[in-house]
């Protein structure tokens, strides 16, 4: 009696899909659509509570060209800037006091639908605008002594982008993405004795397109 | 769907890296706003620092390093105005130190009650004939080992009937354990004079 894991049959299967997606003359797993898998450098501008640019972060979105130009699709990604922040004292309250240095941090996740113009559909140089619009969940955190102190925050997200797939081989749909992003939150929390008001983002993206 | 993603993702938050916040420590003060300080005039504090956690009986740090902390304690309230007295029956304030060698506890700020549970705290028989604590405004403490407590109590309250005493000062000065004693040693008498620095409202 001969017996098959099912672990090897799911990497069967991911094999498979890979290669029906790269298969010549075939777009993808489905047709006229796209994936991108992207790792992502931001830049906050107008958060000063987690104001350190970093590359602690991911975006995954995928689409369906409705005709040669225009995709419509969904999106989520994830980032977290730090910051740290030397001995101070903080006026907690009338009566009470802190002095304390601290980590923070700025937990952001947005996702919803996204949309694109695209040209040169089926050249190596894939250039499109679009624009994401969603919800963004956000957390503002402290950490100080052993302790962190968050509050978390709902949001309206909006996100126009430009960028470029690149597909060395058009035929194959296996290629790099490169995206410019500007973003905008409106998630407001306070901490401690800080506050935050709304997330506006500039950052790049480098991934993998198919 | 985007939902399940999402919660997965979560998790993929990255955490700063909090090993040099160890390196300092943790001052945190709060007071009784209805109470006028400048009212008070003498004060009594014990020769000793209450241990907490070390043993299974009250224990008390009475060493060269305990009489700097009490020292330091007092020399910040006398200068402040206030004069140290050694007759504990006629002073106006009572200052208790309390250090955290072993045990981890949460208070809640609307449950203080951490003082009834724990019996080898300072007991509120040594003030006067008081039945126990009271705190005339919100409390919240993270206790844990190398954590160090002052407490000013107002021993001009009223005691008849079995009201509490109050507690009119706080402070709570935590991360002073190091591997080094002579740093811990040092970070304390630093953490107090710290402590009596953001509290400017204790003056005669």
């Amino acid at each position: 009696m001969k017996t098959i894991q099912i672990p090897f049959l799911r990497t069967m299967l991911l094999a498979a899909a890979l290669v029906a997606a790269v298969r010549p003359g075939k777009a993808q797993v489905f047709p006229d659509s796209y994936i991108n898998i992207d790792w992502q450098f931001n830049v906050p501008l107008s958060n000063d509570f987690a104001d350190k640019s970093s590359g602690w972060g991911m975006n995954f979105e995928g689409g369906y060209f409705i005709t040669d130009n225009i995709t419509v699709g969904a999106f989520i990604s994830y980032h977290t800037n730090l910051a740290s922040v030397g001995r101070e004292t903080l006026r907690l309250s009338p009566t009470s006091a802190m002095t304390t240095n601290q980590k923070h941090s700025v937990f952001q996740l947005p996702f919803g639908a996204t949309a694109r113009y695209n040209w040169l559909k089926h050249s190596v140089m894939q250039p499109y605008v679009g624009l994401k619009l969603g919800a963004a969940y956000a957390e503002m955190s402290s950490y100080y002594y052993i302790v962190k102190h968050y509050e978390d925050s709902w949001g309206f997200y909006m996100s126009p982008e430009i960028g470029v797939s690149i597909f060395p081989r058009p035929d194959y749909r296996l290629g790099f993405h490169v995206a410019l992003y500007y973003s905008y939150a409106s998630n407001s929390s306070d901490l401690l004795v800080y506050s935050l008001n709304n997330l506006n983002n500039f950052g790049i993206r480098l991934g993998v397109s198919f | 769907m985007i939902v399940l993603l999402a919660a997965a993702i979560v998790s993929c938050q990255k955490d700063p890296s909090t090993s040099d916040l160890h390196k300092d420590y943790l001052v945190y003060t709060d007071y009784d706003g209805g109470t006028n300080f400048s009212s008070f005039g003498t004060y009594y504090i014990p020769d000793s620092i209450l241990l907490i956690g070390g043993a299974d009986k009250t224990e008390y740090w009475k060493n060269t390093q305990a009489l700097e902390i009490v020292g330091k304690v007092a020399a910040n309230l006398d200068g402040r105005g206030f004069v140290r007295t050694d007759d504990k029956e006629t002073a106006d304030l009572g200052v208790q130190i309390s250090y955290v060698r072993r045990v981890s506890y949460f208070v809640g700020y609307d449950s203080p009650y951490w003082w009834w549970y724990y019996p080898y705290y300072w007991t509120p028989g040594y003030w006067g004939d008081w039945l126990g604590w009271h705190y005339p405004y919100r409390v919240y403490y993270g206790y844990t080992a190398g954590s160090l407590l002052v407490e000013m109590l107002n021993l001009e309250a009223d005691s008849e009937s079995g009201k509490k005493l109050p507690v009119v000062w706080d402070s709570f000065i935590g991360g002073l354990l190091s591997s080094n004693a002579e740093i811990n040693q040092q970070r304390t008498v630093e953490a107090i004079d710290q402590a009596f620095a953001q509290s400017p409202y204790l003056k005669k």
